[in-house]
């Protein structure tokens, strides 16, 4: 095996080559017909791999789900009907009501109560980054989950609390918790105007997570000159 | 039996002329239809039922009156389904035909070939050659072109060491080469030397192999 050739393929490939070194290979590609036959096979191969690897649990979960289904097609002749007993139907009516009873013992307030961010206007007229009003648009039309990697774009070039806020809450939206936190923590400890809202959306993280005594602790440390102090009250009340 | 080739003759031909139509306004135009690959590539259920529904039982059809059996059929499908996820994964496959006609198509020459090998019975399959469309045919390569390097590579790999299928498999789970290196325990150097000599034992087997075919064939 010309174990040579190999490991120069790869390190061109890898981008690990001079200015001078990529030059001549590319001159030897193009003069060596079985040399860059032999580097488009390497390639091939390595897309291969990525290709066997990187799908190897969607390939399978396919392959079961398509056996299932193909199953099912091939052997519609064995219909499987289950015949339910009267007192079936009773015990299956008291499950009912005891998960009833369950879920209503623990009156409990719940992050939907408060959920309602704001819509973003952070483009303005005129404004040209195609970035930027997409992750608006993105953002409030409640397509958050597309709205994330725009603002993660926007923030490596262009870090504002504004910006940070609102990657905060859709981040918070897609119950993406640490990452949010996180950025919530960081305006908490700025001085910046959204250093209330972002105290405030903390807390709302601890509410999405069941986390009452945090969520409180939270609140209480929010000033009263806040703005939409009305809501921490309302919180606060019914956490107690 | 008699009725039903003849019926799969007049289709194909009626499909063909309305393919070249299709086939003269707008040459690499991507078909509707293309709806199913995308949902092969998904694991869609929904779309995979579909294909059952509308498309399968003539492939049973054609399977049975073809010296094979229902459970025959199934696995040719099954084939098929799988080899167009692998193909549409590898975003190497944009229908420029009806799903019908191609997916059906490609079952009936797999069928074939799979009669091919049991019976030294002649079967031509090139007759298709002759009442399809240019862009159809030429998807239909493709695929199983895509299948039979799938295969090669497929082979090729199993007859790499354990070593360097160990390797390689972490090699394209894990972010960095570093990584690597740690988690075998080995020097970062020595993993990426590694590295390009296992991919390079797997492309020398593939080029001998391609070698060899193309000097067969001339």
């Amino acid at each position: 095996m010309n174990e040579e050739r190999y490991i120069l393929f790869d390190q061109y490939l890898q981008g690990e080559m001079t200015v001078e070194e990529r030059n001549s290979f590319e001159k030897q590609l193009s003069e060596d017909h079985e040399l860059s036959s032999e580097f488009e096979t390497f390639k091939e191969v390595q897309l291969r791999l990525t290709a066997k690897f990187e799908f190897e649990e969607e390939r399978e979960a396919f392959k079961a789900n398509l056996t299932a289904i193909s199953d099912k097609h091939f052997n519609t002749s064995t219909p499987k009907v289950v015949l339910m007993r009267p007192w079936y139907y009773a015990a299956a009516a008291s499950i009912i009501v005891l998960f009833g009873l369950f879920f209503f013992d623990y009156n409990n307030p719940t992050f939907a109560d408060y959920d309602n961010p704001e819509p973003a206007s952070f483009v303005e007229r005129g404004d040209t980054n195609a970035t930027l009003k997409e992750a608006q648009a993105a953002f409030n039309d409640g397509k958050y989950k597309e709205a994330i990697p725009l603002f993660e774009e926007i923030l490596k070039e262009n870090k504002t609390p504004e910006i940070q806020y609102f990657y905060g809450v859709a981040l918070l939206e897609e119950s993406k918790y640490p990452k949010a936190e996180a950025v919530f923590n960081e305006l908490k400890s700025g001085t910046s105007l959204y250093k209330e809202k972002a105290t405030w959306n903390l807390a709302l993280s601890k509410l999405k997570q069941k986390k009452y005594k945090e969520c409180k602790e939270i609140l209480q440390t929010i000033s009263q000159d806040y703005e939409n102090y009305d809501d921490i009250e309302r919180l606060l009340d019914e956490l107690d | 039996m008699l009725i039903v080739t003849l019926l799969c003759e007049i289709y194909l031909q009626l499909f063909s002329k309305l393919a070249t139509k299709s086939f003269f306004m707008g040459q690499t135009k991507i078909h509707p239809d293309q709806m199913y690959i995308e949902g092969l590539a998904a694991n869609d259920s929904a779309i995979i039922q579909t294909i059952y529904k509308k498309f399968v039982p003539k492939v049973v059809m054609f399977v049975m009156n073809n010296s094979g059996d229902k459970e025959h059929a199934q696995d040719v499908v099954q084939e098929i389904m799988i080899l167009l996820f692998n193909q549409a994964k590898a975003n190497t496959l944009q229908l420029t035909c009806p799903f019908d006609a191609y997916f059906f198509l490609l079952c009936k020459r797999k069928w074939l070939n799979e009669l091919k090998k049991t019976s030294n019975k002649g079967v031509t399959i090139n007759e298709d050659a002759l009442s399809m469309n240019e862009s159809a045919l030429k998807l239909i390569t493709n695929t199983e072109e895509f299948d039979e390097k799938q295969q090669l590579f497929d082979t090729m790999f199993l007859k790499l060491g354990d070593k360097c299928q160990e390797l390689l498999k972490l090699s394209f789970t894990t972010k960095t080469m570093e990584e690597v290196a740690a988690k075998l325990n080995v020097t970062y150097g020595y993993v990426r030397k590694k590295k390009s000599l296992c991919v390079g034992q797997l492309t020398q087997w593939i080029q001998e192999a391609k070698n060899f075919k193309s000097l067969k064939n001339n």
